[in-house]
């Protein structure tokens, strides 16, 4: 019973109850389908305001604990518990939810029923992916993910949908089954030394690895992580996926499936293996402030106001990856703040790109202009969501970028100097599509008719707004909540794992000499 | 424990194989005499396997010696059996929904599967390298003739083929075991290993044994038959070599691997193992025809089961819970294929496009056990490779799961395929459904809810492997 009187547990399993029970509905009644999984996903958020109202921000332990035992034989339980860091990350995704619903109820037209399925079995996924304190369930979640997110891009995706599917399928794939082994390897390590098996995170931090060892198996779980952040050079997939992927699969991919990349750096990567992170990180911080330049010089030169948008997340993680990697207070809960803000104003970009496609089915910024005249709603919610982008004092954006930045400057100023530089190309690409998109005369004919935003569109476009302002006027709640959280890992990150005992060493051939 | 008991369970166990053997003579004879009983011969056996299966209740936790060792009943024949049955049963249930004999051969059909059935279970059980050898040629021999017994173009071709190597295979093991008899007072597995370490001819000896058993597991490189015999014999017969004929090679395999505690014997199995893993899933890469692909991913699985070798007992306990999750995705994928054949070849890959409009559930199932055999949670064949690649992990040979598992993600690139046609790519001009196959349909459904479940609640069967796995 304490499967679903815990308030996180309930998060994971009502929705994909819901994603069973929705397959009692009729395939016809289109209308049931969408309210069910809107009163479903609501239903959920509510659940989750559970942990926001019951989370104790001081402590620095983790909440909402549940462990139930589940394969005794290799010591896997189903272990949930969320910090700060957690709690964000779960809410942004419960949050995110009903909002992808509402934006999907005109646009998916075919095969309704299997979609709100997809959509909902995506979010127990999702929440458990960052609710898992268990490195088994952690990889059961994250690779369970991939079937959802891979049938709502390749059924209900754009024409180019099929190739972006497997693409995105293979390459999260092969990127984490190298994280598969090295879980394997980093249990039965811990087997070795101390006799019993767990796959408890908590319980292998800090366990005893020698440092080659380390750096292999850090290099396996980065590996995993950076496809998925997406790191310079994985990132390829990103594009594909995200243009081809109907609008509340673009929402949901930028505003939470690639938050499980840094999230998988925050919660394993770098505090099961510290030696080996702190050998790493100035790499992957570089490799993050590649990815800003890059990824801004990209969207510069972008005519799809969709492929503008996903470059520009590359641009973003990037700053978030120089951020976790810093190992500094300021940073490290600046880049998970900017985790929040990036789902919120990317999430509302993707939307309003959405709102354009379904009018017009066009994303080309040159089929747009003037839409100031016809839709000024549009424009105005447009502006409030392109300012948060880039960064615009008052709005949340501005927030993260600041702490990142002012915290990164401590421990790599050249990177943070290169990130500043980001921070600015994407002020110019930004405004730059807003300006030909929403100013300027009303050049095409078809434009003259578009609606402003219908009561719909608002309803899911004003909560962003709200959090959008909210979290840039008064982001101290937030960060509040995240700094224990923060200092543990920056704690773990420098910690000195036990001495290995000498039985242990990482072969790649024959039997160990034991 | 009192002999009493002992011959009681001696007596239920074997009630179960001579139920078989009955039941295979019935088929082949009541119905020259009885005409009321032709076409009906599947139904009967499905109904002798199903209670033969009954016979097969709780053993008591003893190893008991039956005929000079030849056979060891434990609870791990018990466990083994009871699969073996289990596969049988569905078998035959795929039998009834398309008959695949032509009518007069009908009796010929179940004689022969039961005689390969009990080849099977006497395989499984078998207590030294002669009886094994002699169950496995009870296995072959029905099998080539199953494979060709429609007696058309592909059929013969895979009988043929299947007949060649597997005799290439057969003489192989026989020229091993006259080496191993030579050099070693008793061919018992138990007398094997106390023997103390083999010499050179010795070890020649086992490595023949070795690379027969390998044929029929499906080793590569020991594999250029499986392709051709499972795309020509009928779905039915390729979904019992699938399933149930690869156990059984495993099962020998795991007695000569566990007779060595490294070595060379290891070496070469180490290199089995990967070339496999390597071949089968490269190999699949460019298959269309739909039993082709299948059978080329039976081949990796092969590979997949032989990491769990080098994991010790709990590698033997990952085996166990394997070899069933292994067995529901392929007999439910060849399920589906049945049920969509027009021709004995069997549909290509691109003959489902559209599937998921026209038949959805269908489609689902297939969805189900593609992910299964590619190792994505939440479905069974994720945990069994989990156990399996875990325990070998834990033996010290995270090479080898490396390469398993990096060849696991190239396999999910050909079962995606399928899902991809069929849910992705629009239906074929001509969408008329294929004749309703009721029993074929209540197989795709078991064995869909079998994936789904068999993971994530997998303790109860993994339970039942680990206490199973302890008498080896």
């Amino acid at each position: 019973m304490e499967l679903l009187t815990n308030p996180l547990s309930l998060t994971i399993l009502l929705p994909a109850a819901a994603g069973l029970a929705i397959f009692a509905i009729p395939r016809e009644r289109a209308g049931a389908l969408r309210y069910f999984t809107l009163a479903a996903t609501l239903l959920v958020f509510l659940v989750s305001l559970r942990l926001w109202t019951g989370f104790d921000p001081a402590a620095a332990v983790m909440q909402f604990v549940l462990d139930k035992p589940w394969l005794p034989a290799y010591g896997v339980g189903y272990f949930l518990g969320i910090d700060g860091i957690s709690l964000l990350m779960v809410l942004l995704t419960t949050f995110l939810m009903p909002v992808s619903v509402l934006a999907s109820f005109r646009y998916i037209k075919e095969n309704q029923r299997a979609y709100y399925a997809c959509l909902l079995f995506l979010e127990a996924g999702m929440v458990g992916v960052f609710a898992a304190l268990d490195l088994f369930v952690f990889y059961l979640f994250w690779e369970a993910m991939l079937i959802p997110m891979y049938f709502l891009i390749g059924i209900w995706g754009g024409p180019r949908r099929i190739y972006a599917a497997i693409k995105f399928f293979i390459y999260t794939m092969a990127g984490s089954v190298l994280m598969l082994a090295a879980i394997l390897w980093v249990a039965s390590a811990q087997h070795a030394a101390t006799g019993a098996w767990t796959f408890s995170i908590p319980a292998l931090y800090g366990g005893a690895l020698t440092t080659q060892a380390q750096f292999w198996l850090f290099a396996a779980f980065a590996l995993a992580f950076a496809v998925k952040v997406p790191l310079f050079p994985f990132h390829t997939w990103l594009p594909d996926a995200h243009v081809e992927a109907p609008t509340a699969g673009s929402v949901l991919l930028a505003g939470v499936l690639l938050k499980m990349g840094v999230y998988g750096y925050l919660r394993l990567a770098v505090p099961l293996f510290p030696q080996a992170a702190v050998t790493f990180a100035p790499w992957l911080a570089g490799l993050g402030v590649v990815g800003i330049i890059y990824g801004s010089l990209v969207a510069w030169s972008q005519h799809d106001m969709k492929k503008m948008v996903a470059y520009s997340s590359v641009a973003h993680l990037g700053t978030v990856m120089l951020g976790a990697m810093a190992f500094e207070p300021a940073a490290v809960s600046g880049a998970v703040l900017q985790m929040v803000n990036h789902g919120l104003s990317t999430g509302a970009l993707f939307l309003l790109v959405g709102v354009l496609y379904e009018r017009r089915h066009t994303r080309m910024i040159e089929d747009y202009g003037g839409l100031a005249k016809v839709m000024p709603g549009f424009a105005a919610v447009f502006m409030i969501v392109t300012l948060s982008s880039v960064g615009l004092p008052g709005l949340n954006g501005f927030v993260g970028e600041v702490l990142i930045l002012f915290g990164s400057f401590r421990v790599y100023p050249w990177l943070a100097a290169g990130a500043v530089l980001g921070v600015i190309l994407s002020a110019v690409y930004m405004l730059g599509m807003y300006q030909q998109v929403v100013f300027g005369p009303l050049r095409h004919t078809e434009n003259k008719i578009l609606q402003d935003l219908n009561p719909r569109e608002w309803a899911y476009l004003l909560p962003l707004l709200v959090f959008i302002v909210l979290i840039g006027v008064w982001p101290n709640p937030f960060l509040r909540r995240v700094l224990p959280a923060v200092d543990n890992y920056i704690a773990l990150s420098k910690q000195q794992p036990a001495p290995p005992p000498a039985s242990i060493g990482l072969t790649l051939g024959g039997k160990e000499a034991r | 424990m009192n002999p009493d008991p002992m011959i009681n369970y001696a007596a239920s166990a074997l009630a179960g194989p001579l139920l078989l053997v009955l039941a295979a003579f019935a088929c082949l004879l009541l119905p020259l005499f009885f005409k009321a009983l032709r076409g009906l011969q599947g139904l009967v056996s499905l109904g002798a396997v199903l209670v033969a299966l009954v016979f097969l209740r709780e053993a008591p936790p003893a190893q008991l010696a039956l005929f000079s060792g030849a056979l060891q009943l434990s609870p791990l024949s018990s466990y083994l059996w009871a699969f073996a049955m289990g596969v049988l049963a569905l078998f035959f249930a795929l039998s009834i929904a398309k008959p695949p004999a032509p009518e007069e051969s009908e009796g010929e059909y179940y004689f022969l599967a039961f005689m390969a059935a009990i080849g099977l279970l006497v395989m499984m059980a078998a207590g030294d390298l002669f009886t094994a050898f002699i169950a496995l040629e009870l296995l072959s021999l029905p099998l080539y003739a199953l494979a060709g017994i429609r007696r058309s173009k592909p059929g013969i071709e895979a009988a043929y083929k299947y007949f060649m190597l597997g005799a290439f295979g057969s003489g192989l093991t026989v020229m091993g075991i006259a080496i191993l008899n030579a050099l070693y007072p008793s061919l018992d597995f138990a007398a094997l290993k106390a023997a103390g370490p083999a010499g050179q001819l010795a070890l020649g000896g086992f490595l023949l044994v070795i690379s027969g058993f390998a044929f029929k597991t499906a080793l590569v490189p020991f594999h250029m038959w499986v392709p051709d015999a499972y795309e020509g014999a009928p779905t039915q017969v390729s979904a019992f070599m699938g399933a149930a004929v690869k156990a059984g090679g495993v099962v020998l395999l795991w007695r000569v691997f566990s007779l060595f505690d490294g070595g060379p014997v290891w070496e070469v199995f180490w290199w089995l193992t990967a070339v496999t893993a390597v071949f089968a899933n490269l190999a699949a890469l460019a298959q269309n025809g739909l039993k082709r692909l299948l059978a080329y991913s039976s081949i990796a699985h092969a590979g997949y089961l032989a990491v769990a070798f080098f994991g010790g007992t709990r590698g033997w306990e990952a085996v166990l819970y394997y070899l069933p999750v292994y067995a529901m995705a392929t007999i439910g994928a060849f399920a589906v294929t049945l049920i969509l054949e027009k021709d004995e070849k069997g549909p290509k890959i691109d003959d489902l496009a559209g599937l998921a409009k026209t038949r959805p559930w269908l489609a689902a199932a297939m969805a189900a056990f593609m992910f299964s055999l590619a190792g994505v949670p939440p479905l069974a064949g994720f945990f069994a490779k989990f156990y399996a690649f875990a325990s070998a992990v834990s033996g010290g040979y995270t090479g080898l799961v490396v390469i398993a598992v990096i060849m696991s993600a190239v396999s999910a690139y050909y079962y995606l395929r399928v899902t991809v046609v069929m849910y992705m790519k629009p239906p074929a001009a001509s969408p008329e459904a294929p004749a309703a196959a009721g029993p074929a349909e209540a197989v795709v459904v078991l064995m869909a809810l079998g994936v789904l479940l068999s993971g994530l609640f997998s303790r109860p069967l993994l339970v039942l492997a680990a206490e199973a796995s302890r008498w080896f």
